[in-house]
């Protein structure tokens, strides 16, 4: 019996370390990833490739990406600018589409839209970048020209605003839908109790109560932007000066920049390695906004959740 | 009186333009779906489904003249047969549209079944090749005839009539299809669950079930979740730069430095793990509290209740994590441009290079001359398999929350 109850034991605290180690390296590899992009970007600046090495300061603030002096400065305004031009497209769209769902439309409608929006978060971005490059371009293209301005075949600073703004507008509504319907009612009853038409109540209390829920999800629409590779790179057209911020001409963001050309470069070369570089930026960068929206957030009021 | 009327006035307004706000996601959607079907369901087809990329041309020659060579007509419809030479050519297009002449029909004893290529090889015409650009007919004088194979295919049979020989043909195994990339994403698909389902159900147990409440428990939690909000082309860098070194040492091959399978999936295993332990400890977290008791009060020890109790109960919870795993798999492109590369291979080997079915669409739409119809044929076939799981995910949630309610 005692030994039963030993060996037990035993394998209890052998199965608990054996869960234990696939737990600390499931967390290890944020540290991996970060660790390993640090090092790998951190090299162009310290190690020298064909005898140069890039300044830092220059890279961060240049204004001309090229071989072999890559700077960036620009391509972060017009990551910021980009991102920026499209949760400004979406997010009223999305907000509204939720207030719909969540308040007005009747029962089929609104589950109608809901799968609409599911399987439109479903899509994989490389499928928006494909239906960029071969629809939304053209029709940037063919808007271009009725009004006399040369594009670069449609491939511009509104075409990657359009494709971003579809793509983070499902997170957004998504996020928005469940803010609106955790809004107590009884602030909505008091409300109408007090006069106030039903559409003036959605509009001045659902969503005003509502607004840190929405504004969590823009912060999720603007992580996704800020990361979103494959369809940016296929919609921007890849600027080698700024920046821009002409609605018509090409651009280039952090991630376009990462991926435009990876497969002709050599490893090892600077060309390849200032990659990493810019994905330490691309990482600073998105900590950065993220901090600086979780604070706008905190300001917001309170966050009311499903009970 | 006119204070209500203005009230009444600006709810209007804004209702209609909410009303119109909320239909633009179904215009997107819409258009998404009219575009990708209307551009990919013209090859769309079984045979694209199971046709390699790459096209292998040959050139090729007859060795035996056909003086006195008589075959009988198999009565192909649409096709024109060469007595002499004995195979039959009919007009066709290729997978990408494009028309073409393809051979239906070679007689067991044709001279094109002892034909040689330019090398010398012993090549034989096959049935299924496809007539690409010239081939030049020899007659008996020695005098010699190029025929075109865009003249069509009742020319060939026609100019062929009285030649004894067939010299430098072009012919071809039709590419352009995507066997190839459905091939590596199943393998993707099979060697990422492989790994990373084992490993985030593992560490859900952990944190779920035996982690004490303390902040290092905390802290891994936290690390986890923060691998949620990391873009995938980060992930991409990390496999560039880790797993892909790993890979190449761990076999032995310095040809893996630009990229392979393999690498691609250790790729996704990371980038799956959140989804899996996400969806594992919500799982768990639904078992009620009172199975683990019984058990422990029965004198079941830990690890038993865990492994006979609780995982079982956290199967359906499981098996949507891996759906959603496959999803994410079949749909990321950016990570696995740099884990796998972009080659369209049609040779899959797990340590090789090769494309799944995302990483396709980028490489056909990257050329100077996008290919859109054949990047939206792959497009419908990712979104099928997207849907289907979505649908089946929807499916077992809602019956496993049924079933503890």
């Amino acid at each position: 019996m005692e030994k039963i109850k030993l060996r037990n034991k035993r394998a209890d605290k052998i199965v608990k370390n054996i869960l234990l180690v696939t737990a600390v390296l499931s967390a290890v590899f944020i540290v991996i990833i970060i660790g390993i992009v640090a090092i790998r970007g951190l090299r162009p600046f310290f190690l020298s490739y064909d005898g140069a090495t890039v300044n830092f300061f220059k890279f961060i603030t240049g204004t001309k990406y090229y071989a072999p002096e890559y700077r960036i400065g620009y391509i972060i305004v017009n990551t910021i600018y980009v991102v920026l031009l499209a949760i400004l497209l979406s997010a009223p769209i999305s907000v509204l589409t939720a207030l719909f769902v969540a308040k007005m439309a009747p029962k089929f409608l609104s589950n109608f839209l809901t799968t609409t929006i599911e399987v439109l978060a479903s899509i994989p971005s490389i499928i928006f970048g494909m239906f960029g490059k071969g629809y939304v371009v053209i029709l940037v293209r063919n808007f271009a020209d009725k009004f006399g301005i040369v594009t670069a075949g449609g491939q511009s600073t509104i075409a990657t605003v359009i494709v971003l703004a579809m793509m983070i507008m499902p997170t957004i509504t998504m996020l928005s839908i469940t803010a609106i319907k955790s809004v107590p009612e009884d602030m909505e009853h008091g409300s109408l109790a007090l006069g106030a038409s039903s559409t003036q109540t959605m509009f001045s209390i659902s969503l005003n109560a509502a607004k840190p829920g929405i504004f969590a999800g823009i912060i999720l629409g603007v992580g996704r932007a800020l990361g979103e590779a494959t369809a940016v790179t296929m919609v921007a057209g890849g600027r080698g000066s700024g920046p821009t911020f002409g609605l018509f001409g090409t651009t280039r963001t952090l991630t376009s920049t990462i991926l435009t050309g990876i497969n002709e470069a050599n490893l090892g070369s600077l060309e390849y390695d200032i990659r990493f570089s810019i994905g330490l930026v691309l990482i600073v960068v998105i900590l950065v906004v993220n901090l600086i929206l979780n604070g706008v957030k905190k300001r917001l009021g309170k966050y009311y959740e499903k009970s | 009186m006119r204070k209500v009327k203005k009230r009444q006035v600006i709810d209007l307004s804004l209702k209609i333009i909410t009303y119109l706000a909320s239909f633009i996601s179904v215009i997107i959607l819409g258009a998404i779906l009219i575009f990708v079907f209307s551009n990919g369901s013209k090859l769309l087809s079984f045979k694209i489904l199971t046709t390699d990329y790459n096209s292998k041309p040959y050139r090729l020659k007859t060795t035996k003249d056909v003086e006195g060579l008589s075959f009988t007509n198999p009565n192909i419809t649409d096709a024109y047969f060469s007595e002499d030479f004995g195979f039959a050519v009919k007009d066709d297009y290729t997978l990408e549209g494009t028309e073409t002449i393809r051979f239906v029909y070679i007689d067991e004893n044709s001279p094109l079944k002892t034909s040689v290529n330019e090398q010398g090889d012993n090549e034989p015409f096959k049935v299924d090749f496809i007539f690409d650009s010239t081939m030049r007919a020899v007659y008996k004088d020695g005098s010699t005839t190029t025929i075109f194979s865009k003249d069509g295919a009742k020319n060939v049979v026609d100019t062929l009539n009285g030649a004894i020989k067939i010299e430098a043909a072009n012919v071809k195994f039709e590419g352009g299809g995507i066997r190839g990339s459905i091939i590596t994403t199943l393998y993707l698909i099979g060697l990422t669950l492989l790994i990373g389902l084992p490993f985030g159900v593992l560490t859900a147990l952990y944190l779920h079930e035996i982690a004490p409440q303390n902040k290092i428990t905390n802290l891994l939690r936290s690390f986890i979740d923060m691998l949620t909000g990391i873009p995938s082309i980060i992930f991409g860098l990390m496999g560039a730069a880790f797993f892909i070194p790993f890979t190449s040492l761990l076999f032995n091959n310095p040809d893996m430095k630009r990229g392979s399978v393999i690498a691609g999936a250790l790729t996704l295993v990371v980038i799956i793990l959140p989804v899996v332990i996400k969806a594992t400890e919500s799982a768990l977290s639904v078992v009620p509290k009172s199975y683990k008791e019984g058990s422990l009060a029965l004198g079941a020890t830990k690890t038993q209740t865990t492994f006979k109790i609780m995982l079982p109960n956290a199967l359906p919870g499981i098996l949507s994590g891996a759906i959603l795993s496959i999803g994410r798999i079949i749909g990321e492109s950016a990570a696995l441009i740099f884990a796998m590369g972009t080659f369209i291979g049609d040779n899959i080997t797990i340590t090789g290079r090769s494309t799944s079915l995302a990483v396709h669409i980028w490489s056909v739409m990257g050329g100077e001359i996008p290919n859109i119809n054949l990047a939206s044929t792959i497009a419908i076939v990712i979104l099928i398999v997207v849907l289907i799981l979505n649908i089946s995910v929807k499916l077992i949630t809602n019956s496993f929350m049924k079933k503890y309610k």
